[in-house]
């Protein structure tokens, strides 16, 4: 009983390594049901599609290496379902390491849908500054950006044709792993300007914004990658999201069973009167 | 045939000037106000059947033109879409408004702004069935607002609650303050002293943010109280950082604290070092001090993110006894399952006043205990009467 | 001596504080250029700050390798690393330092599978860590144990689709705990913590609060 109250995590370890690992080599295919905060920004992103199909939208990535696997399906599937309804997109950096990863992922998405760099979309890259760019941006755009990450002046963009700051854009979404959205984008970009603002993080951030989304600075909000899922599920195009519920699923079963275990096995120890 | 198509000829005008008499075109124009300049407002009555299509807002420099177009809208906004202007008057619901801060010059031309102190003329136009319907023309003079009278509400909390705090900080300079005990700090005695038992280290952590973050200046401060009681007590102390601004500091405040005590020869630079710059790196170089030179204590304060379980776990099973303390809401659930004791939210701040017992963070703590105080009864009592449908408070303290 | 390291400072924060705070209330131009022209020296601001890690950084694993620390051969590997990479950096898959970034090259490639790579599997080192940890704590000593335990249970449940593959009540009930309990928590900490955050800036914009310049003297 003493081991296994005290049991190995080595143990534990290895029973988490086989739940992620066997069912990505095993289908086993589960229903996936969005919930409301990602089905709010998929209406949203319709809604600005139909009523505000004129303007651009504004993406920021602020999000670094660690947490590409639960960023990069959400950043695919949000760009996925913009281009797809023909937006316009502009993209941002406010971390540094997230132009390595963003950009490659806007021209290849870009280059499926047919979308022609200047006109259709166009990458303005990273610049330090953290609030100050959101604060800036605010004001304006081709002072914070005055040129895209290859170069050219933005004025020579067209899909920025009109575009002078942050309230000319139809709807701004952030992805973040960080403070970007609650400290940065929130109180200096949406509270000041109240554009349609919405975002998504990583799981361990979700429960930070929910009070947004009451609020509603938020319109809605994807959190990991059970939300990358659901917005794969939403705009019908499955990817890695929908291939990592599985293993996900599978692991969290295994944890609630170890924590059955303990708990039987603490309560049967001090019903015999042991320490637990 | 003549008088037929007199008759037609007056029957039509008489129509349109029905129809415009049903459609309220007469606007109230006035310099939009709690902005920065260049804008003008203009407001006129919903027309209360669907006789108009749309409107336009015609601007011109002169009181009989050219006037040129300057909005166009099939659905233009209403007051009530507007508290920060209009408050919350039922009324608001009756009337249209509609904001100018362009107006076409010419078919190619980009858009001309208004310019600040000059004198426009504004006319309305709704766009009916039978034509166009144009009201009196209105002129108003665009200018910037030296205050946002719709943060009324914020700046009158604010210095309420500043005033509150530097009162209490008076206060606390001439007596006596309490402050509750937190679990958290009095075990950090019984953590430094296990530390000078076993002859091991005492590790001190402060996370990732930067100097200009709030959660990193109360570490620092808990800092300086932890490394005053490892001089006391000559335990060694190794405080891994990951910034150089907040090492720096970190090199002064300890230095400061040995002085303090009066051991200015126990002090060693190298106990304040940088582990690494990055999150990951950071969190991989302070594990394998863990695991490597097992310091007795873990001491973790101030703004974590994801690196806060690989470190807290990672110490568990080192063995050591582990404090920490966070306003990352996200990382406390981490913590609390880890560390024997947690230090939640603004505790983080408060254990710089209760380490201390200094007047200013004493009576800074009070301050925001009377500002936290002064929130729960508004909420209780907002609550209750929101739930009558009594909105006054509601709409009291609206972030506009 | 004193004014430049103690005076002069507190003087910038006041200035600087007190002009941030009533920005932020006078829509006027003339404020919102100032608020411009400080956003922008913030920015300056960071961007010096890494340089300063750069050097810092550097500095510190050159101390180490010249005194042959413990460890000292990382500090060489760190040396090498930031090498090569500025090298291909500048290099820039043949286009030169003088153009944009190529979206492809060696650099693109180390960025991608050996930082992207090895950041990405630290961070996956939290899945293992978690689930020990929640294995050690999770017990249900007492009746808010349990109630946490169990809460923790429908989250984690209703946070995969496996929860409402067993019950459509798991993920609304997920839901409500996330809407309704942890938000009345989020915000109350949130409202202590922006509450702590005003005392704080108070004391360090009235000069009251001077661990920020080192020295600890309060």
């Amino acid at each position: 009983m003493d081991r296994l109250i005290n049991i190995d995590r080595r143990i534990i370890f290895i029973f988490i390594f086989l739940g992620i690992a066997i069912p990505l080599l095993v289908d086993i295919p589960l229903p996936i049901k969005p919930t409301p905060t990602v089905r709010s920004v998929y209406d949203e992103i319709e809604r600005i599609s139909v009523e505000d199909a004129d303007r651009p939208v504004l993406v920021s990535f602020s999000y670094g290496a660690s947490t590409v696997p639960e960023m990069v399906p959400m950043t695919r599937a949000i760009l996925r379902h913009l281009f797809s309804r023909g937006r316009k997109v502009v993209g941002i950096c406010l971390w540094p390491e997230a132009v390595g990863i963003a950009q490659p992922i806007m021209d290849e998405l870009a280059v499926e849908f047919g979308m022609e760099y200047g006109a259709d979309y166009a990458f303005l890259g990273y610049k330090p500054g953290n609030l100050a760019v959101v604060l800036n941006l605010g004001q304006s755009l081709a002072g914070t950006f005055p040129f895209d990450a290859a170069g050219t002046p933005v004025g020579e963009l067209a899909v920025l044709k009109g575009v002078r700051n942050l309230k000319d854009f139809s709807f701004v979404f952030d992805f973040a792993a960080g403070d970007s959205m609650e400290f940065w984008w929130i109180p200096f970009g949406q509270e000041k300007h109240r554009f349609p603002f919405a975002g998504g993080c990583t799981a361990v951030m979700a429960p930070d914004l929910y009070p947004f989304l009451q609020s509603k600075q938020l319109v809605g909000l994807l959190g990991g990658l059970a939300g990358a899922a659901e917005y794969e599920t939403l705009i019908e195009a499955p990817g890695s999201a929908t291939a990592g519920m599985e293993p996900q699923s599978v692991s969290h079963l295994i944890i609630i069973l170890f924590i059955v275990l303990g708990n039987g096995v603490y309560f049967t120890t001090r019903r015999r009167g042991g320490k637990a | 045939m003549s008088k037929i198509a007199s008759w037609i000829a007056v029957a039509g005008v008489a129509l349109h000037v029905a129809a415009g008499a049903q459609v309220p075109v007469d606007i109230v124009a006035f310099d939009t106000p709690n902005d920065a300049g260049a804008s003008l407002t203009i407001t006129w009555p919903r027309a209360e059947t669907a006789v108009v299509s749309g409107y336009r807002v015609y601007v011109a420099t002169a009181a009989d033109g050219p006037f040129r177009l300057a909005v166009e809208s099939a659905t233009p906004g209403l007051k009530s879409g507007e508290p920060a202007l209009f408050g919350y008057d039922d009324d608001n619901e009756r009337f249209h408004v509609v904001h100018i801060t362009d107006y076409a010059v010419g078919e190619t031309d980009e858009p001309a702004p208004l310019q600040d102190g000059t004198l426009y003329f504004v006319r309305l136009g709704a766009q009916t069935s039978t034509g166009e319907v144009l009201g009196e023309v209105a002129s108003a003079v665009p200018g910037g607002n030296w205050f946002n009278t719709a943060k009324w509400n914020n700046i009158v909390l604010t210095i309420g609650l500043s005033v509150c705090i530097l009162f209490f900080i008076s206060i606390a300079r001439r007596k006596d303050l309490f402050i509750r005990r937190i679990a958290g700090l009095e075990a950090l005695d019984e953590a430094l002293g296990r530390a000078t038992e076993m002859g091991k280290s005492v590790l001190f952590v402060h996370g990732l943010k930067g100097m200009d973050q709030i959660p990193t200046i109360a570490a620092v401060n808990i800092l300086g109280r932890v490394a005053q009681r490892t001089a006391r007590f000559d335990t060694d102390l190794r405080v891994a950082n990951v910034d150089p601004v907040v090492m720096s500091v970190s090199q002064e405040v300890v230095k400061e604290a040995y002085l303090k005590e009066g051991r200015p020869d126990a002090y060693r630079p190298d106990s304040v070092f940088m582990a690494a710059t990055e999150q990951f790196s950071y969190a991989a170089a302070v594990a394998g001090m863990m695991v490597r030179e097992r310091p007795a204590a873990h001491v973790m304060m101030g703004y974590f993110y994801a690196e806060s379980l690989l470190l807290a776990e990672t110490g568990s099973t080192t063995g050591a006894i582990q404090i920490a303390g966070t306003d990352a809401y996200t990382q406390l659930p981490f913590f609390v399952t880890t560390c024997d004791y947690t230090l939640m939210g603004e505790e983080l701040y408060a254990a710089s006043a209760y380490l201390s017992k200094e007047p200013k963070l004493l009576g800074s703590l009070k301050g925001q205990d009377v500002g936290k105080a002064l929130l729960i009864g508004l909420l209780f009592v907002g609550t209750v009467v929101a739930s009558f449908g009594v909105d006054f408070l509601t709409h009291l303290f609206a972030a506009l | 001596m004193l004014f430049m390291t103690r005076t002069l400072p507190f003087l910038f924060c006041f200035a600087f504080g007190m002009t941030g705070f009533a920005i932020y209330y006078v829509p006027h131009e003339w404020a919102q250029s100032v608020e411009r022209e400080f956003a922008l020296w913030l920015r300056l601001v960071y961007a010096f700050a890494y340089i300063l890690g750069l050097v810092s950084l550097l500095s510190l694993h050159w101390s180490k390798i010249r005194q042959r620390q413990a460890g000292w051969a990382y500090s060489l590997i760190v040396y090498i690393s930031f090498g090569v990479m500025f090298l291909f950096v500048v290099y820039n898959d043949g286009n030169g330092p003088f153009t944009s970034q190529a979206t492809t090259g060696p650099y693109q490639w180390m960025f991608t599978s050996i930082h992207v790579a090895s950041s990405a599997t630290m961070f996956s080192m939290l899945a293992f860590y978690i689930s020990s940890a929640a294995y050690r704590t999770f017990r249900a000593r007492t009746p808010e144990a349990a109630i946490l335990l169990v809460s923790a249970i429908i989250v984690m449940l209703g946070r995969v689709p496996i929860g409402a593959y067993i019950s459509d009540v798991i993920p609304d009930t997920m839901q409500w705990l996330m809407s309704v309990p942890n938000m009345a928590a989020k915000r109350g900490i949130l409202m202590g913590v922006s509450l702590g955050a005003i005392a704080t800036s108070l004391r360090i914009i009235f000069g009251i609060e001077r661990s920020y310049l080192g020295g600890g003297g309060d």
